[in-house]
């Protein structure tokens, strides 16, 4: 536990990793407090579908009702982002807890057992990893129809993959060594074994992977909205947004930029969700590198 | 014996994040020609830092503050100033007049060179001229034998032989030079290559490898940590340097190597007049191979003496406590009581007092001068 | 072992890759009917009128095992089936779409190899002052930068506010006019190569016009990742030992950095190139969507969407085929770079 206390020390004394916790923490407050800073509006069924002000197709300029304006359909912009934090997170914890799950499951199986076990189930991550992801989220999205739901789906099958073989690596690692003997002279299980002694020492490097693929995740998930593959039109999703905004990227001559605010502030809202993300993965991925000199 | 190396008032700081670090302190010490000088002490006392400031390759946040290392020129006679050098003349001095042989053979070596390439890069560097005559004296030979040369090439030829003599006048002349960069051109120079891999292949046999030629095709990774340490040796050796520095050359070795590593060392005093500044934490390997021993302590000298002088009358109650504490079969093992110097918050005065049985007030305020005890051998303590 | 046995074992590996590949995404598709999954099987334009012949023809009512062997065997001559899009079978419409990406293969890998590389290893040479630093921050928003919003962005202002300086698609429409005339000999479907070849100036202004925004686009987020991976490799390959032996040599730093340190450090960039390829092949659906430009990525998106399965279906196989090979050239050029591994040994 006293890695925990060195490891906050360590991301305190990094301008970059703070600046990345700072930004994440924000995204947090920003997701529970949803309801608060964007409430819905009286009868509004469904609070993750942004409500609309009308029908009009053309975006509005931001407004004392709109403070971010409105995309295509009179969609509000800042609810869309405000509530797209949830959405993100969702996706997000959804997919990386569960491919976790299944990556762990399967890659110590895989690492601990050896042998044929190991054959099958790398032969089946191979397969998987042969496909780009897009492609596969795309082939999994199209074949049983386009919505958050299928992207999560997509995103776990096309994740797991990678996990699976991080775990075996580790566990490869982590087997050989004594303390493991020890525990299996002693007379434990294998069961035991794996679960008490091989994955708590195995799971640092994963643990951190998955942070830094937290940010890959929303990243993924608003690719596949914005392909249309993913949450359906007027979702509070930040890709779903983007995908408004690209029938408008360029206003009417003499005025390209004119609306600049339906385009940018949704993919900022990405960029700064995964950049913070990927701050903070990188701030752990340099603590946890054991070739680091602790210094 | 005339003096090498003369090292005075060198001082050597690291500054880290939790502060700034007296790896060195006014260090005097002297190398003298032909000798082997051995460093002994405990980790962090300083002795890799002193090696590695007579080749100024401090790594950062080091810096070499303060101090002198001159060196006597045997070739030029002349006195070099190392620590005022540009660092082109330096470079010219590491690896040709001055050498390093690290600790562990198998991190030395770059993995993805042969040990024939990375041997050969040092004459390539440092004696190219020599490589340029020699391989100009082989393409004229050839030319002039007339034999098996297809008249289409002759014109190579020729060109060769023009190439390597401008290299024999000038090794860094600039027709050359820019002809390496360019693909296809870059094989005329090979002969200087092949040269060199010659003079390897000769080098690898006077450190006793069995199969030089074979061996220098090899990758490092293919060859056992002896046979390793041998070839970095013999990289140490390539060019007659005047000093080897050799960094705790036995340590990873096991036993039986270690012994013949060391018979090695002798030879290379024989044969070649080298100095060699011998790295040791190890009494017993000290005493087989150096002629003079100096003892560090927390960046400091605290003794130093003819190797029959330093075992027979230890004067520093360091050197004292280090031979007592060498183990014996029958004996009790001893050991020196309390813990090493704190690299930043050193004990005032001498670093020793806090573990030392012969301490007197005056050692925590003011560290004693080097003096000199008996013929050559002097010590840096109040008692004498 | 042998490289040419090597190579035969590695691919005899593809076919249960493959079988694995093929099994699962049909599983897929029997999540549809059978009228969507009888496309797979049309060969032309004709067979269109007549679904529910097809359907009797390939048994597409029939249980699951049979249908999937029926279906192998029209994949082993080569019948991926039909492409609404592309109004021409499967097989064709890759050949049709292929050189447009190649073409901005072609510019975006070396550019991402080059940039990446290089300003890696100088960040890494420059450990900690300005230049590292500015190139860390770079990295990192590169990596965080959505491709489709980089893309969106970048039409806003160079197509948009400069107006049409940099446009999408592939060609403008009079030097597609001039492609496709008589004068004009298509060698390769490349634009800019048959500019060349062809000695025809203005399109290949043209062409390179259209590809700059989706070359950047695409090459972005690998350049960032590249960079980072390079500057790290780099870092760790400068505090090994054999550095001070080459530095205690008498060499010029500058030889230490690009003759010891790069190669070293150059092992794991090879390594993870297999993955910037499949970066690649998901930045060209993106990318190619974006900018209108018709190629392979461009396709399969409007496959997808349309839920054309026999062209996902298609795309996605030719992918993986393209992925598995790829794999196998970075495995062996792995054990020509770092003499610790021998063929055979794997990528660890």
């Amino acid at each position: 536990m006293s890695d925990w206390k060195f490891t906050a020390r360590q991301l305190a004394k990094n301008p970059l990793s703070m600046t990345g916790l700072i930004i994440i923490v924000i995204f947090v407050i920003i997701a529970i407090l949803a309801p608060l800073i964007a409430p819905t509006p009286e009868g509004h069924r469904n609070p993750y579908m942004i409500p609309r002000d009308g029908f009009f197709a053309t975006p509005q300029p931001p407004s004392e009702n709109h403070p971010f304006g409105t995309t295509q359909g009179q969609y509000d912009i800042f609810y869309g982002c405000i509530w797209g934090a949830r959405s993100a997170f969702r996706v997000a914890l959804v997919v990386i807890g569960i491919t976790l799950l299944i990556g762990i499951v399967l890659g110590s199986l895989a690492g601990y057992f050896g042998g044929i076990i190991d054959e099958v189930i790398m032969r089946i991550t191979d397969i998987f990893l042969a496909f780009p992801a897009l492609i596969l989220a795309m082939a999994i999205v199209s074949a049983i129809g386009p919505s958050l739901k299928s992207v999560m789906i997509a995103l776990t099958a096309v994740w797991w993959p990678s996990y699976a073989r991080l775990i075996r690596g580790d566990i490869l690692q982590v087997r050989e060594e004594d303390y493991i003997e020890a525990s299996r002279g002693l007379g434990a299980s294998s069961g035991r074994v794996i679960i008490r002694h091989v994955l708590p020492n195995a799971i640092y490097p994963t643990l951190i992977m998955a942070s830094l693929d937290i940010g890959a995740v929303v990243l993924s998930a608003a690719a596949l909205s914005f392909l249309g593959l993913g949450a359906p039109e007027g979702y509070a999703d930040w890709g779903q947004m983007t995908e408004f905004a690209r029938n408008w990227m360029v206003g009417p001559p003499g005025n390209p930029l004119k609306y600049w605010y339906a385009v940018i502030t949704p993919g900022l809202f990405i960029l700064f969700f995964v950049l913070g993300w990927n701050l903070l993965g990188d701030a752990f991925r340099d603590i946890f590198d054991p070739r680091l000199a602790r210094r | 014996m005339a003096d090498l190396i003369r090292i005075r008032d060198l001082s050597v700081r690291f500054y880290t994040y939790e502060g700034v670090v007296h790896a060195i302190d006014d260090l005097d010490l002297d190398i003298r020609q032909g000798e082997t000088l051995g460093i002994v002490g405990e980790t962090g006392s300083g002795k890799t830092m002193t090696a590695l400031s007579i080749l100024r390759l401090i790594p950062y946040p080091g810096k070499i503050e303060s101090g002198s290392i001159v060196l006597f020129d045997r070739d030029s006679g002349g006195e070099l100033e190392l620590l005022k050098l540009r660092e082109d003349r330096m470079r010219a001095i590491r690896g040709n007049k001055i050498s390093m042989v690290f600790q562990e053979p198998g991190a030395a070596l770059n993995p993805v060179y042969t040990i024939g390439d990375q041997i050969s890069e040092v004459f390539l560097l440092h004696r190219r001229q020599e490589l340029a005559r020699a391989a100009k004296q082989r393409v004229d030979s050839l030319l002039s034998d007339g034999s098996g040369i297809a008249s289409v090439k002759k014109p190579f030829w020729r060109w060769q032989s023009r190439l390597f003599n401008k290299i024999a006048d000038e090794p860094h002349a600039i027709e050359p030079r820019l002809l390496s960069h360019v693909p296809l051109l870059r094989r005329l120079l090979g002969r200087l290559r092949d040269e060199a891999g010659l003079l390897t292949v000769n080098m690898l046999k006077s450190v006793e490898i069995p199969d030089p030629a074979r061996v220098a095709a090899e990758y490092p990774h293919e060859l056992s940590g002896g046979m390793k340490q041998r070839a970095v040796i013999a990289m140490a050796l390539a060019c007659s340097p005047e000093l080897l520095i050799a960094d705790e050359p036995t340590t990873s070795l096991d036993v039986t190597i270690q012994a013949q590593m060391l018979e090695l060392f002798r030879r290379i005093k024989v044969d070649k007049g080298a100095s060699v500044l011998f790295i040791t934490h190890n009494l017993g390997v000290a005493a087989e191979v150096c002629d003079r021993v100096a003892v560090m302590y927390a960046g400091r000298l605290c003794e130093v003496a003819t190797v029959e002088d330093l075992f027979l009358h230890p004067s520093h109650p360091y050197t004292r406590a280090l031979l007592e504490a060498v183990p014996m079969p029958g004996k009790e093992l001893q050991t020196i009581p309390g813990a090493l110097a704190d690299a930043l918050n050193p004990p005032p005065g001498c670093r020793f007092h806090p573990r030392c049985p012969s301490a007197t007030p005056m050692c925590q305020q003011e560290r004693a001068k080097l003096k000199e005890v008996s013929k050559d051998h002097m010590v840096a303590c109040y008692l004498y | 072992m042998e490289l040419r046995t090597y190579i035969i074992r590695r691919l005899f590996l593809l076919i249960p890759v493959l079988f694995g590949v093929t099994l699962f995404i049909f599983g897929i598709t029997m999540l549809f009917s059978p009228v969507q999954r009888a496309m797979l099987y049309i060969r032309d334009v004709k067979q269109l009128a007549d679904l529910p012949g097809v359907i009797e023809l390939y048994g597409l009512d029939r249980p699951f095992v049979l249908q999937y062997g029926t279906w192998l065997g029209q994949v082993l001559t080569a019948n991926f089936g039909y492409s609404k899009i592309a109004s021409m079978p499967v097989w064709e419409a890759i050949w049709h779409y292929l050189p447009a990406t190649l073409e901005l293969a072609i510019f975006a890998a070396p550019l991402i190899i080059l940039i990446g590389i290089f300003m890696g290893s100088t960040a890494a040479a420059h450990k900690d002052k300005p230049l590292d630093h500015t190139t860390r921050v770079v990295a990192i928003l590169g990596w965080s930068l959505p491709t489709f919003w980089l893309g969106l962005l970048l039409i806003m202002i160079f197509y948009g506010y400069f107006t049409g300086f940099l446009p999408p698609g592939r060609l403008s429409m009079q030097m597609d006019i001039v492609v496709n005339s008589a004068d004009f000999i298509r060698y390769t479907r490349i634009n800019t190569i048959d500019a060349i070849l062809n000695l025809n100036g203005p399109v290949l202004l043209d062409a390179l016009r259209h590809l700059v925004l989706p070359v950047i686009t695409l090459s972005v987020v690998n350049v960032a990742f590249i960079m980072r991976l390079m500057r790290s490799s780099m870092l760790e390959s400068l505090g090994k030992g054999y550095i001070l032996t080459a530095r205690a040599k008498g060499l010029a730093e500058r030889v230490v950095i690009n003759k010891h340190a790069r190669r070293n450090a150059l092992i794991p960039v090879i390594t993870v190139s297999g993955y910037v390829f499949a970066g690649l092949a998901n930045g060209v659906v993106i990318t190619e969507t974006i900018f209108n430009y018709k190629g392979i990525g461009w396709w399969a998106w409007q496959s997808a969407v349309n839920l054309d399965i026999s062209s996902v279906l298609g795309f996605a196989l030719f992918n993986s085929v393209l992925f598995v090979l790829v794999n196998l050239v970075v495995d062996i050029l792995y054990t020509r770079v770092d003499p610790r591994v021998k063929l055979g040994q794997g990528v660890q």
